[in-house]
């Protein structure tokens, strides 16, 4: 058993279930993209594949034993620290998902409100 | 204290304006602030252009590369930063007494206009992937709402269109940064560009495809621009105006910069772009033939002028890369024209629909006059700078003895020509003139001089570049130089972090 | 009868769905493929170590902070734009004046349930607790893990709740506009002064006095609790912002 939980603990082991995890999350995000057609399944397939990026980069970018960037609880040098950039990045990027996602509901509940479909192949023959 | 003109004036001076736009509410000088800001910083720009010359100018935030964030304005920079400042000018001088529009005025708009602005000129200008990531967004968010403010049912079915594939292209160039900083651990553009080699081979052409993809979208390239026709047709003339002349350049220049900058064989970058480039062309040229509406006309001539300067920027080599900065901005001019135009009919007329609009010539003779003016310069006829543009880009690539782009961009401007003289037949055709002018007369009074001074302004700076390109030959090969030196740029940024 | 039940196979099976499955399938396979086989393993020096190491020039205990607020703290003005302009347009589409029928048939259309005792009990009692912690958060972004974006959003949350125990409870749109425009212009106005001052000289630059000796102080790290708080009051006023606009638009 402890035996099984050290070979989990191995960087390449740990990072390369994080990698097949958030990667899943990215390709099922892609397929209801294309799949859908309620429009906010797709918007929710967006946010999907936004976070599938976001977790991949947090993951593969610390590795076991590190401790997060914070000088507190008795520690004193900036020493054996995960690299404070990704998540500073991320910070960034789940914001801007965010603020993309709130603005691409409103469009598509005003959408709906004027033409009351909410289905994606009414955009697509929207023409004159 | 001292006052610098540090290339960070162009991305902060307008955050600024935004930020406080309720202040300018009160005091009621929105419009004034919407065409002062881009002037003064065209002045700015124009100022530099001496000191740019010299070298480029790095402006280091906070710590200075590859450690930090950097604003890189070197010649090419300065030049797109220089046009974009232009079109907002323009627009917002249009906007200013086309009191008809009334949800392209007040503070939202506003807000949006300059962030526009800011983006564009943040995307050209940052030697930064993930500040770039940031620009894309500022400048795709913006984008989205301005397609959807007029608030009906066609603009907001284009703003969610072009949201969702905006968002889709964020995500695809978001996963590509992250697997640049998973394997070399930078983010500065010249120290990946440095560190990029050592990947292995499969992964650089992972990262290189989700790149392109995300770009590509963003730019408008063929395979990935089905969405651009549907977008431009929803939403306002003025605004597209702007995605056309502004926004499609800056994705583009920054396609193009990251090839040259990251991809170390330029003879595989060269045939992407250029097939890129060749086939955006053709493919939107012939689509253009078919439109029957004349947003729809223009947005399929746009993809085919950014096939065009792809194609030259593609090529990597000097001379087609100076013709195609200079057709770069001779198209901004003709297509501000010509969007203007549009917006300018769209005023008096219900629909620019090719069969309503049979006759307007004869009812609207200034404004359809325009409409030819701008048509002639993207064709490429001799007195406007189109011609001198594109005579850059072909007497390029005759200088290398490459010819099939030359025979490409000929068949393309007669196929350009075709449908350009059947609008204007149409316009001009003698028969249903009553049915244009029973829609309009009522509509509205006619325009004022003011509204046509910045057409006419346009107008002047085409006649301007193709009778005397000389005026900005130099800025022109300085850029291209600035765009295709590699080393320079590497050594250029990483030299301030080595001091 | 047995002809009318049979579907058409092609209806049985969705050539469509069949396909995109396929095809994600093998995108993942491909990804999965390059990543695990191809990828260099994770470079010891990077950026992010290279910061680590001089990030006691800040004098923040939180080296997080530092890099959002200071070394990329031009990232974090863009995405404090990019929250802006996203408040902006969702204001524009919901608060436009809308035609009377459009109107009448939006309000028919949701009659909300009147909010129960123990919702509007627990959210009086949770209200100010709420905010007091989204405050803490905003001011010790500096030296514990939170800061501007998490302790913003906390107190717009607390005003999420007010307004949904409280149908009567409104943010008032001008106060919020001034708010955020106070608290955006700071931002850039802070950044401006590190430009113009020759002592940093470069935008956003640390112009107060920051002693590495004040480390884990609540008065330390200089400018960067400042930034961050007017990245508090932004992100608290925009996401308010945004719930009243979802609301009124209900």
């Amino acid at each position: 058993m402890l035996e099984l939980l050290d070979w989990l603990d191995r960087p390449s082991v740990l990072h390369g279930l994080h990698l097949v995890g958030s990667l899943t999350l990215f390709v099922i995000g892609l397929y209801g993209l294309l799949g859908k057609r309620h429009l906010l399944k797709i918007l929710m397939s967006l946010a999907l594949m936004e976070l599938a990026v976001n977790l991949l980069f947090i993951a593969l970018a610390t590795t076991s034993g590190e401790t997060a960037p914070i000088l507190s609880d008795g520690l004193t040098a900036f020493t054996g620290m995960a690299d404070p950039v990704p998540q500073a990045l991320i910070l960034t990027a789940i914001v801007i998902g965010m603020a993309v996602l709130a603005l691409g509901v409103s469009l598509a509940i005003r959408y709906h409100r004027l033409s009351a479909s909410a289905d994606i192949r009414a955009l697509a023959d929207a023409q004159d | 204290m001292e006052f610098s003109a540090s290339p960070i004036w162009f991305i902060a001076l307008p955050m600024l304006a935004a930020f406080s736009s309720p202040l300018w509410v009160r005091w009621r000088v929105l419009d004034q602030l919407l065409l002062g800001i881009p002037l003064g910083l065209l002045l700015l720009a124009l100022g530099l252009f001496a000191t740019v010359q010299q070298a480029p100018l790095i402006e280091t935030i906070v710590i200075a590369p590859p450690l930090g964030i950097h604003l890189h304005l070197d010649s090419a920079a300065l030049l797109l930063v220089a046009l974009f400042c232009f079109a907002v000018t323009l627009v917002a001088a249009f906007l200013w007494h086309g009191a008809t529009e009334t949800h392209l005025r007040g503070r939202q708009p506003f807000v949006l206009i300059l962030l526009l602005l800011a983006g564009g000129n943040g995307l050209v200008l940052t030697g930064d992937l993930f500040n770039l990531y940031v620009f894309l967004e500022i400048a795709g968010i913006s984008a989205y709402v301005l397609t959807a403010v007029r608030d009906d049912r066609p603009a907001l079915a284009a703003g969610l269109k072009y949201l969702i594939i905006g968002s889709v292209a964020g995500v695809f160039f978001l996963l590509a940064v992250v697997l640049i900083y998973l394997q070399t651990g930078q983010l500065n553009m010249a120290a990946v560009a440095q560190a990029f080699a050592e990947i292995p081979p499969a992964m650089q052409g992972l990262i290189a495809v989700l790149a392109l993809i995300g770009l590509g979208i963003k730019s408008e390239l063929f395979p990935f621009n089905f969405w651009v026709p549907d977008v431009y047709r929803g939403s306002d003339p003025a605004i597209t105006a702007l995605f056309s002349g502004l926004l499609v350049k800056a994705f583009l220049f920054v396609l193009v910069h990251l090839a040259v900058l990251i991809w170390i064989d330029p003879e595989i970058a060269r045939i992407w772009l250029m097939t890129l480039g060749a086939l955006t062309l053709m493919v939107a040229e012939l689509a253009a033939l078919r439109q029957d509406e004349m947003r729809r006309m223009l947005a399929y001539s746009s993809l085919g002028q950014i096939g065009l300067i792809l194609l030259a920027f593609g090529f990597l080599h000097e001379s087609t890369a100076a013709g195609a900065f200079f057709h770069l901005i001779s198209h901004t001019l003709a297509k501000l024209l010509l969007f203007l135009v549009a917006a300018l009919l769209l005023r008096r007329v219900l629909s620019l629909h090719l069969d309503a609009l049979t006759g307007a010539g004869r009812v609207y003779p200034l404004t359809v006059g325009l409409f030819v003016v701008g048509a002639l310069c993207i064709l490429g006829l001799p007195p406007l700078s189109g011609f001198m543009s594109k005579l850059w880009i072909l007497q390029g690539f005759a200088a290398a003895q490459t010819f099939w782009p030359i025979a490409l961009i000929l068949v393309a401007a007669l196929i350009e020509a075709g449908y350009y003289f059947r609008w204007i037949r149409v316009l001009y055709a003698p028969a249903a003139a009553s049915a244009v002018t029973d829609s309009k007369t009522s509509k509205t009074a006619p325009e004022s001089w003011a509204t046509y001074a910045p057409l006419l302004l346009l107008v002047g700076l085409m006649l301007l570049l193709g009778i005397a390109p000389f005026v900005i030959e130099g800025a022109l090969v300085d850029a291209a130089r600035a765009l295709l030196d590699r080393d320079l740029l590497i050594q250029s940024v990483l030299g301030v972090a080595a001091q | 009868m047995s002809q009318r039940q049979r579907v058409p196979l092609r209806k049985r099976v969705r050539v469509k769905t069949l396909l995109l499955t396929l095809l994600s399938a093998w995108l993942l396979a491909l990804f999965l493929t390059l990543l695990l086989g191809q990828a260099r393993d994770w470079p010891t020096a990077t950026v992010g170590d290279a910061l680590l190491t001089r990030n006691a020039e800040t004098a923040s205990a939180n080296a997080v902070t530092s890099v959002v607020v200071s070394y990329r703290g031009f990232d974090t003005l863009g995405e404090v734009t990019v929250l802006f302009l996203a408040a902006t347009g969702i204001g524009l589409l919901f608060s436009a004046p809308r035609p009377r029928s459009e109107l009448s048939a939006a309000e028919s259309e949701s009659t909300p349930a009147p909010p129960n005792e123990m919702m509007i009990t627990g959210v009086r009692l949770l209200f100010p607790v709420l905010v007091l912690f989204g405050v803490y958060i905003v001011l010790h972004g500096h030296l514990s893990p939170g800061g501007g974006f998490q302790g913003g959003v906390v107190i717009a949350t607390a005003f999420l709740l007010r307004m949904l125990a409280d149908p009567n409870f409104r943010l008032d749109h001008v106060r919020l506009g001034w708010l955020e425009a106070l608290s955006g212009s700071g931002f850039v106005l802070l950044g401006l002064i590190g430009l113009i001052l020759t002592t940093t000289a470069t935008f956003l630059g640390n112009f107060l006095p920051h002693p590495v000796a004040s480390l884990g102080q609540l008065v330390s790290a200089g400018v960067i609790p400042l930034i961050y708080a007017l990245v508090g009051v932004k992100v608290g006023a925009e996401v308010g912002a945004i719930f009243q606009d979802m609301r009124e638009a209900a």
